[in-house]
Order: structure tokens, then sequence, then C-alpha cells
């Protein structure tokens, strides 16, 4: 009967651990999958796709170009990604990455990831970097970070070269935000 | 009186050959004098070539530097045969002495690194990224400035040799067709903006 019992139990045993184990391998793949699925999609673009990138597309439009290995740009990023959702809606946030077009599987969409961006984020590969940079702006010699902010129309309304300011970028974005219509009065 | 004063600077930097982002090209480079990083007082007239001479701003820590490091040794070698002599130089706030002595050992420089403590230099060039590079001609005359090559990531694939064009055209009496070319790399870290920090 004791010995009954203990079949019983060692069998009650293995099912249950047969069970959490196969639950917590399931819980394990789901979660690898969720990891993978979480890394954000880094779009390779070339000298054209950022000329199409930087118009705007009827809302005012922000474009900060970036890299994993420089450090103001890292730095910035946390404001950038809660300005981005601030703003949603209202004015578009886009993201070029001048890393290694190798890293575009790993190192960018793991500091993406980890910022908990959303942003369109894309990643410049193109044989003629000094032609991209003129064609940004003029004025720029490839220092990073470059942010720059469109008006719907397609004007330059702000530029910056090197970390925002969080108060200015704010000041700047508000400006670019589509005028309220007046309300119409009854007469 | 405030108009006067802007007019008067602006002239000025135009006589002085400076531009808002630096020295122009055609432009003149005053003499300078800096440490190595043996703490020797070192000057360009000292150290430049019969040719001229190639300023090089690096970092111990950008990667772009370092994927540039084997091609400025090459170049370094293959011009200072040429009267073309290089010398490093490291604006870096962020970046010690120690630091940067243990990286010019470890990538094994073929030429001085002078240390440039305030920025004093990059701010004078106008320098703002890290290999920027600078061509001054035997009498310190800005010929070219900006990227070394097109391929920033080493990967083996340059097609368009900016800076050896340039010297290769400048040795051999020939126009320099393209003087300034921009590229990306590391900011150069300014001691103002990390004092502000």
């Amino acid at each position: 009967m004791n010995r009954a019992l203990r079949m019983a139990a060692n069998v009650a045993l293995s099912a249950i651990l047969v069970v959490v184990t196969g639950h917590a391998a399931s819980a394990q793949a789901v979660a690898d999958q969720g990891n993978q699925t979480a890394l954000p999609a880094v779009t390779r673009i070339d000298i054209g796709g950022l000329r199409k990138l930087i118009k705007p597309d009827g809302k005012p439009l922000l474009i900060n170009f970036w890299a994993t290995w420089c450090d103001p740009c890292r730095e910035e990023f946390p404001d950038l990604v809660k300005l981005a959702a601030e703003y949603s809606g209202r004015i578009d946030f886009v993201t070029v990455s001048l890393d290694d077009p190798a890293d575009i599987g790993t190192l960018v969409p793991k500091f993406l990831s980890q910022m908990k961006s959303e942003m369109p984020a894309y990643l410049l590969d193109t044989p003629d970097e000094s032609a991209a940079i003129r064609m940004v702006s003029k004025d720029w010699r490839g220092t990073l970070p470059l942010t720059i902010l469109y008006a719907a129309d397609g004007e330059t309304a702000y530029l910056r070269n090197g970390k925002i300011k969080h108060e200015t970028i704010v000041a700047e974005l508000e400006k670019v935000l589509p005028k309220a219509l007046p309300a119409k009065t009854i007469e | 009186m405030k108009r006067s004063l802007f007019l008067f600077t602006v002239i000025l930097m135009f006589t002085a050959g400076i531009s808002a982002q630096g020295v122009a090209v055609g432009s003149a480079v005053e003499n300078f004098s800096l440490p190595d990083m043996g703490g020797k007082s070192q000057t360009l007239n000292d150290l430049k070539g019969s040719k001229g001479a190639l300023i090089v701003f690096l970092s111990a820590q950008c990667p772009t530097v370092k994927a540039y490091n084997d091609k400025i040794n090459l170049i370094a070698a293959d011009y200072a045969a040429k009267g073309i002599n290089v010398i490093g130089i490291n604006s870096n706030a962020t970046e010690d002495l120690n630091w940067v002595k243990n990286h010019a050992a470890e990538v094994g420089y073929k030429f001085p690194v002078l240390i440039d403590k305030g920025n004093v230099l990059a701010d004078k060039l106008g320098a703002g990224f890290t290999p920027e590079v600078y061509f001054l001609d035997a009498k310190n005359v800005l010929v070219y400035h900006g990227a070394i090559d097109n391929d920033r990531f080493n990967r083996g694939n340059v097609t368009e040799p900016y800076l050896r064009t340039a010297f290769d055209a400048q040795l051999a009496g020939k126009k320099v067709e393209r003087t300034s070319v921009p590229a990306f790399g590391c900011d150069i870290k300014r001691a103002k903006a990390i004092a502000a920090q």
C-alpha cells in the first residue's frame, strides 16, 4: 500500500515537474521571441532615400542624426524619445544613424530598444557621405549629433549641431506647430 | 557703436583669413607651439617637412580614429619621404595624458602627437571632429581640410582618397580640385563644454 502510494506520489510529482518545466521552457521561448521581435526595425537608406526623408509629409518634421559611438547623441536621446511621444501626431520625429551598416541589426536597434524609441529609425549607407552632409546643410561639417526641425512647408526652422537643450527645442517645436484656427464668431 | 564694432570684427576676420568655421583654404596658419606627450614644447615650423605638414586631430577613444589609425600611419610613412610630415593633435578635454600616451603606444604612431590643452589650436583652425585633417603647404597655407577618404569603417574599399589626391596634386604642382570634404567623425570634446556640464 505504502509502495503504491509512493508510486502514485512520484507519478504525480513527475507530472507536475513536466508541466512546470514545460511552461517554463515555453515562457522562455516566448520571452526570447519577444526580445527578438522587440528590437526596432532600422531601415537602410542611401542618399536618395535621405533626400526623400528630409521632406516633411504634411507635418513639421524633426530629424536627428546620431550614432551609438557618439556620447552627446546617447545623452540627448532620452529627451528626444520623450518629445517624440509628447508631440506624436503633430510633429514627425525620425532618427538617422551614422553607425557602421554592419551594426544595423545589432548595436543600433539594441540601443533604440533600450531607449524605448518608437521613432522611425534609419541608417545612412552611402559611399559619398560628404555629398549627404552637404545635402542636409551647407553649414554641417559632419559632427554629431545634428538635429534639424523642418516646418511643414519644408523650410528649415531650426538646426542644432551638438546636444539639444530641452527648453530651446521645445520652444522651436511650439513655433512650427500649426496655428489653431480662430474660433468662428456667430453674428 | 555696436554696428561699427561688428563691421570691424568682420573685416578683421576676413583680413586674417579666418572664416566663421576657422581658417579658410588659401590662408596661412600661424606658427604654433604645443607640448608633445613628453611635455617638450614643439612648433609647427620645426615639425613640418620641406613640402608642408599634415595636422590630424586624434582621439584615444573615437572608433572612427581607430578605424583610420593604420591608414594614417601609412600616409605618414608614404609622404614623409616626399616632404610632408604628419603632426598628430589631441584636443579632447576628456582624455588625460596617460590615456593619450597609452593609445599612441598601442597604435604605434609614426609621428609626434601634441597635446592641445584648452582646444587652443582646434579653436584656431575650427576643427570639429576626429580624425579631421589640415594639409598645410611649406608656407603653412591651408591647402586641404576635412576627410581622409570615403572609407571610415576601414572596409578596404576606398574609392575617394581625398587626402592622398590633394597631396599628389600639390606635390605635382597641380591645382587641388577638392579643397574641403566634410565627414562623419567624433566631436572634439571642448574644455569649455565639459566645464559647463
